[in-house]
Formats: C-alpha cells, sequence, structure tokens
C-alpha cells in the first residue's frame, strides 16, 4: 500500500469515525456556539468596533481549534495506535491527522464567521481576503495542534499540557492572522498583506516540515 | 587542570574587565540642560549651561561656543560666537548672544545647534535644541548677519569614554549586560537543540542531560535579559513594562522553555520524558525564530533598532564600547556553558543516585 492510498484510507476511517460518533462533531458546533452567544451577552452595547471583532473571532476560534483537535490523539486507545503503526507509515498517520484537521477546522472557521455575523453583526467587507485568512489560519492551528496533541496525549493531563505547549508556539501565527484579518475589514488600508501572508505560509511550511520529520520519534512507545 | 577549565578562566577575566571597564569607564562631556530654549532675534540673549561629566573651570578662558544654523549643504554653515561666557563652576555655564535681527531663513521661526567647545572636553554639541524666532523675514539680510563668524578650531576629547547621549545617558552600560546575556541564551538554547537532535539519534541519555542542563542555563540567562532589559526600560521608557513587542515576545520565549520544563515533569519514566522533551525541544526553537526575528520587524517597537529608534551598531556603538562589549559577549557566553556544565553534572550525578 503507497503512502497516498494509506492517506486517503485513514481520511475515510476520521470520516465514518466522526460521523457515527456523532456527538465529537456536534459538540464542537456547540461549543462554538455558546461562546458566540457569551460574548454577545457579555458585551451589552455591541460589538461595533471591527478590531475588537477580529480579536473575539480568533480568540473563539483558537479555544474551539484546541477542543476540536485534542481528542484527535485520545478517542483512539492505545492498543489501535499500536495497530496502525505495524500497519502504516506513521508520517502517513500525521498527515491524514493534518489534513483531516484542516478541513474540520476551516469548517469551523466558516460557521464561526457564519454564526457571529448572524448574531453580533458582519464586519468584514472583503470576502476573499478573510477566506485566505481563515485557510492559512485552520492550516497553521491544526499542524501546531496536531503536532502537540501527539505529545500531550503520551501524557495523563494532556489537555492542561496541550494548553501550556501550544498556546505560547501559536503566537506568532495568531498575531498575524489578527493583522492580516483587520485588512479583510476595509477599514485600514494595509501594504503589507502580501508580507503577511508570506510569513504565514512559511511558519505553516516550517512546522509541517519539522512535524513530518520528528512524528516518527513520537508514536513508538 | 589548567588546560581543561582554561576557558572558565578566560570567562572570569573577560567578565571582571567588562564590570570593571564597563561601569568605570566614564560618559563623554555632554550638554545636560539647556535654559531657556527660545529665543526672539534682534535681542541681547543669555542662557544657563549645564553640563554632565564637564570640567569647565579647568578649561577657563579657553572655551568657545557658537549657535550653528543648518544651511541647504553643508558648506553654508550659518554661525553666531557668543558675546560672552562666564564660568560658574565645572558644570555650569553662562551664555550671551547678541542675536542679529534676521535669521537666515526663509520661516519666522528656526532651530539651531549649539556648539561647546573645549580644550579639555572636546567639542559638545547640542544638536537642534534651540528655537529662535523672528519678527519678519528678510533671508538676504540674515544670511550676511550669519555668516560673520567662523568656526575656528575643534579640540577632540582623547579621554577614554562612552558616547553620551540624551535618553540613554549612563544606561548605555546596559550594552555590556543585556545583550550578551541574550546572545547566551540564544547559544545555550542552539547547543541544546544540537543535543536534542543527538538524542533522538543514538537514544543516548547522556545527550538528554546534556539538552536539560543547557535548556536551564539558558532559561536562567533568559529571566536575566528579561530582567536588565525592564530595568533598563524603566529609565529610558518610564515603565518596568510597557507591553512593547519585542518585550511580549520574549516573555513567550520564557513561556516556551517553562512549558518544556513542565512537559518533562509530566512523565514518570525516563526514557519516554527524554524523547517527548527532545521533540518538543526542536519543535519549539523553531517556533522561536518567528518570536524573536520576524514579529518584531513587523510590528513598531520602542526598542533601540526598531521604529526608527537609534540602533546599537550604528552611532551608538563607538569604538570604545566595542572594546568591552565584544569580551563581554564571548565572556557571558562562557559564563552560561560553565553553568550548564555543573548542571550537566549534577543531573548526571542524580541519574546515577537513581540507577543505584
Amino acid at each position: 500500500m503507497n503512502f497516498f492510498s494509506q492517506i486517503s484510507i485513514l481520511l475515510r476511517k476520521e470520516l465514518v469515525l466522526e460521523l457515527r460518533m456523532g456527538y465529537a462533531i456536534s459538540g464542537i458546533l456547540l461549543y462554538v456556539l455558546s461562546t458566540i452567544f457569551i460574548v454577545y451577552s457579555a458585551f451589552f452595547q455591541g460589538v461595533t468596533n471591527p478590531m475588537l471583532w477580529i480579536t473575539l473571532f480568533w480568540i473563539i476560534m483558537l479555544f474551539a481549534s484546541v477542543n476540536a483537535i485534542v481528542k484527535s490523539f485520545v478517542q483512539e486507545n492505545g492498543n489501535r495506535q499500536l495497530y496502525y503503526y505495524t500497519l502504516l507509515n506513521p508520517t502517513a498517520v500525521i498527515v491524514s491527522k493534518m489534513v483531516y484537521n484542516i478541513t474540520l477546522l476551516f469548517l469551523l472557521s466558516l460557521l464561526t464567521w457564519g454564526a457571529l455575523a448572524f448574531m453580533v453583526g458582519n464586519q468584514i467587507n472583503e470576502f476573499s481576503g478573510f477566506l485566505l485568512a481563515l485557510f492559512l489560519g485552520s492550516v497553521g492551528f491544526s499542524i501546531l495542534f496536531t503536532f502537540v496533541a501527539a505529545i500531550s496525549s503520551k501524557a495523563d493531563n494532556n489537555s492542561t499540557l496541550l494548553a501550556i505547549l501550544s498556546f505560547p508556539l501559536v503566537i506568532p501565527i495568531l498575531m498575524t492572522l489578527i493583522k492580516l484579518s483587520v485588512s479583510a475589514t476595509g477599514v485600514l488600508e494595509d501594504t503589507s498583506a502580501i508580507q503577511d501572508i508570506g510569513i504565514l505560509i512559511a511558519i505553516d511550511l516550517m512546522l509541517a516540515g519539522l512535524a513530518l520529520v520528528l512524528y516518527p520519534f513520537l508514536w513508538k512507545d | 587542570m589548567i588546560r581543561q577549565s582554561w576557558w572558565k578562566i578566560l570567562s572570569v577575566l573577560l567578565l571582571v574587565y567588562t564590570f570593571v571597564a564597563g561601569l568605570l569607564v566614564p560618559l563623554k562631556p555632554g550638554i545636560a540642560e539647556v535654559s531657556p530654549r527660545a529665543f526672539k532675534a534682534g535681542s541681547e540673549v543669555e542662557m544657563t549651561v549645564t553640563g554632565y561629566n564637564s570640567m569647565y573651570s579647568k578649561a577657563k578662558n579657553n572655551l568657545n561656543a557658537w549657535l550653528k544654523l543648518s544651511g541647504e549643504n553643508a558648506e553654508d554653515e550659518r554661525v553666531l560666537k557668543a558675546s560672552s561666557i562666564q564660568v560658574v563652576n565645572d558644570r555650569t555655564l553662562k551664555l550671551a548672544f547678541k542675536l542679529p535681527e534676521y535669521l537666515p531663513s526663509d520661516s519666522k521661526d528656526d532651530v539651531c545647534s549649539l556648539i561647546l567647545d573645549s580644550p579639555v572636553d572636546g567639542a559638545i554639541v547640542l544638536p537642534e535644541g534651540i528655537a529662535l524666532t523672528q519678527d519678519s523675514v528678510n533671508f538676504k539680510e540674515g544670511m550676511d548677519l550669519w555668516s560673520v563668524d567662523k568656526i575656528t578650531h575643534l579640540n577632540v576629547n582623547s579621554g577614554l569614554t562612552f558616547p553620551y547621549r540624551s535618553v540613554l545617558y549612563e544606561t548605555i552600560r546596559n550594552q555590556y549586560f543585556h545583550v550578551p546575556l541574550w546572545f547566551a541564551m540564544l547559544f545555550l538554547f542552539l547547543f541544546s537543540v544540537g543535543f536534542s537532535v543527538r538524542y533522538l539519534r543514538t537514544f543516548d541519555a547522556d545527550a538528554d542531560h546534556r539538552t536539560l542542563a543547557l535548556n536551564r542555563a539558558g532559561f536562567a540567562f533568559g529571566i536575566l535579559g528579561l530582567v536588565t532589559g525592564a530595568i533598563w526600560a524603566k529609565y529610558t521608557w518610564g515603565a518596568y513594562w510597557s507591553w512593547d513587542v519585542k518585550q511580549n515576545m520574549t516573555a513567550v520565549a520564557l513561556l516556551i522553555y517553562a512549558a518544556y520544563f513542565i512537559l518533562r515533569g509530566a512523565f514518570q519514566d525516563e526514557e519516554k520524558k527524554a524523547r517527548l522533551s527532545a521533540v518538543y525541544n526542536i519543535f519549539a526553537f523553531a517556533a522561536l525564530i518567528p518570536l524573536i526575528f520576524v514579529i518584531p520587524r513587523l510590528t513598531d517597537s520602542l526598542h533601540p533598532g526598531n521604529g526608527g529608534n537609534p540602533a546599537f551598531g550604528k552611532e551608538d556603538l563607538d569604538n570604545t564600547m566595542r572594546m568591552v562589549f565584544y569580551p563581554a559577549g564571548i565572556g557571558w557566553t562562557l559564563l552560561g556553558f560553565w553553568i550548564a556544565a555543573i548542571a550537566y553534572r549534577i543531573e548526571k550525578l542524580q541519574s546515577k543516585l537513581l540507577d543505584a
């Protein structure tokens, strides 16, 4: 079985598991909706400032992503993991998880955007720019969180550990994303958007490359 | 013994030199204060100059002072010599100028520099520090009135001094402590990544002990770098912590390494601990690069070298400073490796005790 067919089988497995269990993805959706509801209730005057809107959006996304990804290594027990590793290339395992999480986070971010626009009001005027930011953000978040989740799943208290290990690492991505998204509100004319996109792609590529090189050292117990 | 630990002796010597030279060499004499700082053309004016590290009494009658207006190009200097200079004490000077009716300027107000020349202190310039105003504009007349005097001869201070910079003043010495501590920290973290890579290739517990020791020493240096920076910021920026992007990013960098130590605490099994922390160490160092080198360049910062603030390495780092700065960098880095070597031996002994 070659590398790519392994990945496609693993992706299909992730999807089947997700749909069969059902509650995992609907749980995350409910998590996002209730967070937005809390945000809306907490800001009595409404969120009219675009900068505040963007910041809230990405903070909601950050916590939703951590909660969505923390399960990616936990939901399957150690014995089943061992079974995969005897059959498959470890790199295929991490790549499939990352690809799956990128799709999940991208859909999640679209949903967050929609829900925030419905409940709080839309502040985005340049759709294509913001969609690009969402995509790059989903890629960065899922590469980073998937890899750190793989590390923290080896320890017992892993959801706290995931936050401790990954939040400092995610700050450069988050700051660049907020900067890029602000330019998509159309409030500020930002001339350095291309540079920001370049930085995000560079960070994503670097983290992805390292994750692929280092993952084979992680799985064997 | 001597042959093995020559670098430890070198680090001590270099650091003693850093502390002695870095703290004892005086700042170049400068002008701390001029009052008043705004004058009207066509009157006889008097100003009080407060010097810093200056020796006015020693120079006595050999002092010279000029007001200088910057012209279109460097050659047409418009200067006005002080009509009288009265030395009050070493640090205080009273200057009198007979300001002509017109300025060689197209507008009603202009700024000029004050140049003070002394055979003891050398020539001192207070750039663009004095405001002049005039009631009516007469460029040609002003040109004639201001080109009578010429700057004849300027003395050079040949003593061993550090540059005198407004805002920085004595805190310029922090460059021998804050900056080298950061360099040393980066070196320590870089070597620890090297040992993490070696651990993943060989699974030799010794490499893990070295990684841990280097990270401990690097973390300590990082905290010292942050503290020296914060103390410096209190005197120059006005607050220990002003949420500047460089301060935030370095705090985050320290959080990453704090997370490394917490990760190690989360595992009981020594082999698992070593393997997972080595993986995280490599990953974290890579994530540190955008944090320290990329993000601060994107945003405005108060830090020297960012957002139009004077950078170390331009005129703030003169040759006298280099004579202390480079040895300081080597000295602090060697000290960091020395601390790491001791931490490594402690770690090794502890693991031996656990095995026994």
